[in-house]
């Protein structure tokens, strides 16, 4: 379990953690940092100072109530749907490919993929906005046309790593990949 | 075929004095209808022209619409752009049918006409081998 300093695309470190159950069995997390206080305080004295301004030049009550319910709703909706804590590869070697990601409040969304429908397990260059980054992506195949590339599952979407950490993840699920394929 | 180059010539000189007088003459004549009063220039004779209004309106909207035409490009390219769970972003000949199957069907090379079935033979590779990447228009 080292610990290297990987960040993502933007900069911010990131953590992998790669476990080996056991010879064709390994999991891969990346836990993206946590919500920081000291953000969730800025951004909600600043929607209440906002609030309290308004309130000032109209003598509205509704206003300071009505920020107090948007900065609770929108606090609710930020932990349960968009904050991303951890992103799980789990691989098994001849049944298939986990992929979860666990939100800050704890909901977790798991897919399973089964090997059959694994072409192989590449880090691919795409343009992403405005830049051009590496990513992990599962290619999938139609059992019927075992050759051609039906669709592309990218992997760690919310927790880009950089290409040091994905090289790592790579090389590893190549292992237990190319004796189960 | 004749090589398309940027390089100057006599020819696109002489375009580019042509318009570049055009252009003078034009802007030239602008001012003057800009600026010249209403009633002068219906003494002259000239009363059906376009309000004063538009002498300002026109550049302006010009402008406007050249920014955002800017802002609008920058996002169809990024709006046409592939997301990144696209196939189109997966380039590789390994990716698409195999090569024994292309030679199959390419037609055989005849001695008299190997220029037409050259032309036939790419544009069936064009068919056959796999889809274009993400293309960026610029």
């Amino acid at each position: 379990m080292e610990d290297e300093t990987f960040t993502d695309i933007s900069g911010k470190s990131i953590c992998l953690d790669c476990q080996s159950h056991s010879s064709f069995c390994r999991e891969f997390t990346v836990s993206s940092p946590k919500v920081s206080i000291g953000k969730v305080m800025v951004y909600t004295c600043s929607v209440w100072l906002l609030a309290y301004a308004v309130f000032f030049l109209t003598q509205n009550t509704a206003v300071l109530s009505s920020a107090i319910l948007i900065t609770l709703v929108g606090m609710m909706f930020h932990i349960h749907f968009v904050k991303v804590d951890h992103e799980t590869l789990l691989v098994i070697g001849s049944l298939g490919i986990q992929v979860s990601s666990s939100y800050a409040s704890g909901r977790e969304i798991t897919t399973f993929i089964e090997m059959s429908k694994i072409k192989d397990i590449v880090i691919n260059e795409a343009i992403y906005m405005h830049q051009i980054i590496y990513y992990l992506c599962v290619l999938l195949k139609d059992p019927s046309e075992p050759s051609a590339v039906s669709s592309v599952v990218p992997l760690f979407q919310s927790s880009k790593p950089r290409l040091n950490c994905l090289v790592k993840v790579y090389k590893s699920c190549q292992e237990i990949l190319s004796k189960s394929q | 075929m004749v090589e398309n180059s940027p390089s100057p010539l006599p020819e696109r000189a002489i375009y580019g004095f042509v318009l570049f007088l055009g252009s003078q003459f034009g802007f030239f004549l602008y001012c003057l209808w800009a600026f010249i009063p209403e009633d002068w220039l219906h003494s002259i004779g000239l009363t059906y022209w376009p309000q004063k209004y538009w002498a300002l309106a026109v550049p302006i909207y010009l402008l406007v619409a050249l920014t955002i035409s800017l802002l609008l490009l920058l996002g169809v390219n990024f709006s046409n752009t592939a997301p990144l769970h696209s196939v189109d972003n997966i380039t590789g000949r390994n990716m698409c049918q195999p090569v024994n199957e292309v030679e199959k069907i390419l037609p055989k090379v005849d001695q008299k006409n190997e220029q037409k079935v050259f032309l036939s033979q790419s544009l069936v590779l064009k068919g056959l081998i796999c889809q274009k990447a993400a293309i960026r228009t610029i």
